[in-house]
């Protein structure tokens, strides 16, 4: 389905990012792999896939909320020379507070991440999206965006920005071949849910039709649908995966 | 090529238009400079130089003076 695409995907030494870095490669993809920082387990992960499948897989290093170090990395990406086709981000924290509860530095902290990080790398990006007349951007958002859920003021709050943002792209640069989407995950099993207390989590489940949670490659499948041509006329959209909820 | 002519000539690039008539334009002067040519002086100016500008300095560039200006942030000297 993504054959001939560069992808660049946020986080993809963990959870979430991990499959989506896994399913794009599984699709014939070449794909900027983007990890907070290099460890062994993530160049063995890279280099594993990479002779897996026989594709190129181009790690990159950054904090996302470190904007110089963002720049760098996408000035480096813009002199291969190569398109960005799709541009997916997925790295992002959770957070867990009552709207009373919510601290200042955490809804600084929260929103540097999940929101403004994004914001300026997508910024950054889309820019060589228009030039070359063409991108899909894919934006991992969260339910807790959507249905105000208790607990989520700031994680909510941040998320449903970037969904704020994800539509305005769509409208603006629509004409310009460049769509943007985003994905509104229900509870994945994944280490993020550590952060969250227990009893929520079985709450969640309880109330999920399906009975169970997400996994990460259900959320993935999703995403390289939406970053290939496969989904050419979707724009603007949130697509939940959260098991009916 | 001086970094003048190079940044005249991002304009002319981006705008077709020649290098006399670059110098004192401003922002929607000219029905090619509206926000989508905008992006597009913004990658001649890009590539010419090798820099990535600030989507604050992207914003802050509407005039051709006022983009030596911003490109002196970049290390980029005019005489
Ligand atoms: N799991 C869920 O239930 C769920 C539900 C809805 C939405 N989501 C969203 O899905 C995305 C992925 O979540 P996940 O469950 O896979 O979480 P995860 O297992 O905790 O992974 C988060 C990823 O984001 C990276 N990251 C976080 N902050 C970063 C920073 N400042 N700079 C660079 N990388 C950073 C992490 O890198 P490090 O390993 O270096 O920390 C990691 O790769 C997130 O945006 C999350 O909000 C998840």
């Amino acid at each position: 389905m993504l054959r001939g695409k560069n992808i660049l995907i946020t986080g993809t030494n963990r959870g979430i990012g991990k499959a989506i870095l896994e399913k794009c490669v599984e699709n014939g993809a070449c794909v900027w792999a983007h990890a907070r920082r290099e460890t062994p387990d993530f160049i063995k992960l890279v280099s594993d896939l990479s002779v897996k499948h026989q594709i190129e897989i181009r790690p990159v290093y950054f904090d996302m909320t470190d904007k110089e170090a963002v720049k760098k990395a996408i000035i480096s990406i813009r002199s291969s020379k190569l398109p960005v086709d799709a541009l997916i981000n997925n790295a992002g924290v959770m957070h867990n507070a009552s709207f009373q509860m919510s601290a200042e530095k955490a809804l600084r902290d929260i929103f540097e991440t999940d929101f403004f990080a994004p914001f300026f790398l997508t910024q950054m990006i889309s820019n060589l999206m228009v030039r070359q007349g063409h991108g899909s951007i894919v934006n991992i958002a969260s339910m807790a965006a959507l249905d105000g859920n208790p607990g989520k003021a700031i994680y909510g709050s941040a998320k449903a920005a970037l969904i704020a943002m994800s539509r305005v792209i769509a409208n603006e640069l629509g004409a310009q071949g460049v769509r943007s989407n985003c994905i509104a995950p229900g509870v994945i099993a994944t280490e993020i849910l550590q952060t969250m207390p227990a009893d929520e989590l079985e709450k969640t489940k309880e109330l999920t039709p399906m009975k169970r949670f997400g996994s990460p490659e259900e959320v993935a499948d999703a995403a390289v649908f939406l970053a290939s041509e496969k989904s050419s006329f979707i724009n603007g959209q949130v697509i939940r995966i959260d098991g009916g909820l | 090529m001086t970094n003048e002519e190079k940044y005249a000539n991002a304009f002319c690039q981006a705008f077709d238009i020649e290098p006399e008539a670059a110098k004192n334009l401003t922002f929607q002067a000219i029905d090619a400079w509206d926000s989508v040519g905008h992006m597009g002086l913004v990658a001649q100016i890009e590539e010419a130089f090798g820099i990535m500008l600030e989507p604050d300095d992207i914003v802050d560039l509407n005039s051709y003076e006022k983009g030596k200006e911003i490109l002196a942030k970049y290390n980029v000297e005019f005489a």
